[in-house]
């Protein structure tokens, strides 16, 4: 039972966040159509507020947009510019932290009877040749939170010519039946590999767009330039690092997702990037520790829109430094004694973080560098960069969460085998032959040093888009810890547990 | 025997030197011809710290365990490593007190790892009573944040050249060691704008017999590495016109030092020219 002051606080702020939800729900337009709270029907016409608070499981996620509200009537990243009735905030959802979780997923297929454009045959069903009206067709949407990504095969260059793969591929167990389909198959006459992924959010884009080194030490070669800008590709752009820029990701998705074939005009390639480049996305408030922009805590979405991208962890810029207030010994009189003990659970979190050394193996990009294998190092040795997690370097690196042997079982995802031609090396610890359920950044490389290898993601926010990894393999917070834990034999205390999943859930 | 002393007498008798503890070790390093090997490496989690783990290999021709972390590149477990390297000598202690190897073996230093193909048994041993090394980062090796304001070299230029060695058999450019060779380059032709940006690969492929076995690396990798450092300076300022890349087998080494030499033939030269 929550202390009264507990409970009149949650109260003030559960008001705040109906008040936030009524300013975005206002419309900009008469003839805006009625929509189910929460969820953003394109061409809606509404007005993005600049600030947004919405509930999640453990607290309330605002979404900032720091160029103040925005009109959406006519931007391109609310409006439904392709043939199957999606826009881009479709899977890039407010409430879901511009994600997209299960839990809304699930709500809009239930509202919709399946019908909403988000499950969408394209990519939204786990194959377009199934019956689209049963939900079973859609499953790993509806289960995971996972969307069909078809890649070409062979892999293609940026600029679409072809790279002779250092491996060939087959598929074991065709789980959705789309990677031996006569259509959109392997063997079809457009050769396609299907792998299931979550939506990345479209925020905090700044960081994912930074670089804190001019060299990418995972190939000690400097990153490539952009011959239009002039600057360098930081290489942190989706899971597998198929595309360079936000420009490359937006045409790639209105073309992918969008089912948009025609080019847009520079006007709203514009619109798209300087809207999605003014989101920030962190969690405000904890249910259990209380506000997370108060008492000299610097969480929230404002400062990570304040702050330098790029910056690397370390003795002046220490990873998650936002919080290192509630480090401090005394004992704020108008805390309750859950509050204390939640935020000194966050604060052990963040030394565990940062200095709890653990033994790192068989992680190509990590340990085939000249690290070695194994190597010590910490959660922050990968999540390096400050605010947000995320690798200061392109951030490709095979956890496990994909190739087999670490891959937890998941009979519902497709599996490949993949085998390393003779004249190429194999992979570095897998060898020759590697199964994996997606072959990740080695669909972009062709390389087999690279199978299984995902781009590090963001950490902000991340409470209010479930499920988590890739393909959706951890549906919990609790379940990212407990991957670790299992794969890199970490023998995390229930208590060390309790205090990243405490960590995690205030970013 | 005190504790220490004891450490120092197991370390060394494991090693198999426990007849030269009456010698000096300096008088061992006076004697050092260099040593070249090849060995399964074994990891020693000495848990002080991130990067604190020790590498151990034995030399098949004398028994004797060296320490090998001190190189560049560290091994991969289950995996056989080529060393070559000298012992540490009595003078230079600042990397590793001589009297009390901290992970239990000879030291090799400088000390080149390669890592081979081959695979052999993983094996991994706890502390023991070891301390290994505390990871220090050496400033040299870090190159500014890339939002520093560069400092370009002033002139006068003049023709030059650098190397940058590679281990047996890679085109991999190695960590806080490549990067900074590279990125002085890349400041002097951007400040110089050099008439001629040559790029020489070699790979050194005439067999050597190391522990039985013969090691001779492809001529194809002269020619890899010869393009992944022209194409890291494409990258850093060096355009198609300038830059002209070539490859060769078996170059003469930089270095005559014991247990270097070899090492050094693994190289690209990069010479600038007006």
């Amino acid at each position: 039972m929550p202390s009264t002051r507990a409970r009149h606080a949650l109260i003030t702020l559960l008001a705040a966040v109906c008040v936030s939800c009524l300013a975005s729900a206002s419309q900009a337009g008469e003839s805006a159509p009625q929509e189910p709270a929460g969820w953003w029907v394109p061409d809606s016409n509404r007005i993005f507020p600049e600030r947004a608070n919405y509930p999640d499981a453990t607290g309330i996620v605002t979404v900032l947009h720091a160029g103040g509200p925005v009109d959406t009537r006519g931007n391109p990243f609310f409006t439904s510019i392709g043939e199957n009735g999606r826009a881009c905030v479709t899977c890039h959802q407010p409430t879901d932290g511009m994600s997209v979780s299960v839990k809304s997923l699930d709500a809009r297929w239930a509202a919709t009877h399946g019908k909403d454009p988000i499950f969408a045959a394209t990519d939204g069903s786990n194959c377009p040749s199934l019956p689209q009206d049963e939900a079973s067709s859609h499953s790993l949407l509806l289960t995971r939170g996972l969307f069909r990504i078809a890649r070409p095969w062979p892999p293609r260059t940026p600029d679409g010519h072809p790279i002779a793969p250092q491996f060939t591929i087959e598929v074991m167990h065709d789980a959705t039946g789309c990677n031996l389909d006569p259509i959109y198959g392997l063997k079809s006459a457009h050769p396609m590999v299907s792998v299931f992924r979550r939506p990345r959010p479209a925020a905090n884009l700044k960081y994912v767009t930074a670089y804190g080194f001019v060299f990418d030490p995972k190939t000690g070669l400097p990153l490539a330039i952009d011959p239009r800008t002039g600057l360098r590709y930081a290489g942190n752009l989706m899971a597998d690092g198929r595309v360079r820029t936000l420009q490359e990701q937006a045409i790639d998705a209105l073309r992918s997702h969008l089912q948009r074939y025609a080019p847009v005009s520079a006007r709203q390639m514009r619109e798209i990037i300087d809207f999605e480049t003014r989101i920030y996305v962190a969690q405000s408030y904890d249910f259990a520790g209380g506000s997370l922009t108060a008492d000299g805590v610097q969480g929230g979405p404002d400062a990570l829109a304040a702050a330098k991208p790029g910056v690397l962890d370390g003795p002046y810029d220490a990873q998650w430094a936002e919080f290192a207030a509630w480090a401090k010994d005394d004992h704020d009189p108008q805390l309750t004694a859950a509050q204390s003990a939640f935020r000194a659970s966050v604060v052990r979190g963040i030394d565990f973080f940062r200095n709890h050394t653990f033994l790192i193996t068989d992680s190509a990009g990590l340990n085939s560098m000249n690290f070695g294998n194994p190597t010590r190092n910490t959660c922050s040795f990968c999540h390096n960069m400050t605010r947000t997690g995320m690798d200061v370097a392109p951030g490709q690196v095979d956890l496990g969460t994909t190739n087999l042997p670490f891959a937890d079982p998941a009979p519902d995802l497709p599996l490949f085998k993949l085998t390393c031609k003779q004249q190429y090396p194999p992979h570095p610890f897998l060898g020759r032959v590697v199964y994996t359920h997606d072959p990740g950044y080695a669909l972009t490389t062709g390389k087999c040093e690279d199978i299984g290898k995902i781009t590090i993601q963001d950490m902000r926010g991340i409470a209010a888009r479930p499920p988590y990894f890739s393909n959706g393999s951890a549906h919990t917070l609790r379940d990212i810890v407990n991957f670790y834990d299992r794969r890199y034999h970490i023998g995390l205390t229930e208590q060390q547990k309790t205090d990243l999943i405490n960590l995690l859930r205030v970013l | 025997m005190s504790l220490p002393g004891k450490r120092r007498a197991r370390a060394l008798g494991r090693a198999g030197l426990a007849g030269l503890i009456g010698l000096g070790l300096g008088q061992i390093a006076l004697a050092d011809a260099g040593r070249a090997f090849v060995g399964c490496p074994v990891y020693r989690d000495t848990n002080s710290g991130r990067k604190s783990g020790c590498w151990l290999a034995i030399d098949p021709s004398s028994g004797i365990r060296y320490d090998i972390s001190l190189g560049r590149t560290k091994p991969q477990i289950g995996r056989e490593v080529l060393v070559e390297g000298r012992l540490q000598s009595a003078s230079d202690s600042s990397k590793s007190p001589v009297e009390h190897p901290p992970c239990g073996g000879v030291v090799l230093t400088p000390v080149v790892v390669s890592v081979l193909s081959s695979i052999c048994p993983v094996f991994m041993l706890p502390a023991e009573g070891y301390t290994g090394r505390r990871f220090v980062l050496d400033p040299k090796v870090v190159l500014a944040p890339a939002d520093v304001i560069e400092k370009l070299p002033p002139p006068p230029y003049r023709a030059r050249t650098w190397w940058i060695e590679f281990t047996y058999g890679s085109d991999f450019l190695q960590y806080q060691y490549s990067e900074i060779i590279l990125d002085e380059i890349g400041r002097y032709i951007r400040a110089s704008h050099p008439r001629d940006v040559e790029v020489i690969g070699y790979a050194v492929t005439q067999p050597r017999m190391i522990s039985g076995r013969q090691i001779a690396e492809s001529p194809q990798v002269a020619r890899q590495r010869a393009e992944m450092v022209a194409l890291a300076l494409s990258r850093l300022g060096a355009t198609p016109s300038v830059l002209h890349v070539t490859w060769r087998d078996n170059p003469a080494p930089l270095t005559h030092q014991a247990g270097l030499a070899e090492a050094s033939r693994r190289r690209v030269d990069i010479r600038l020219s007006y």
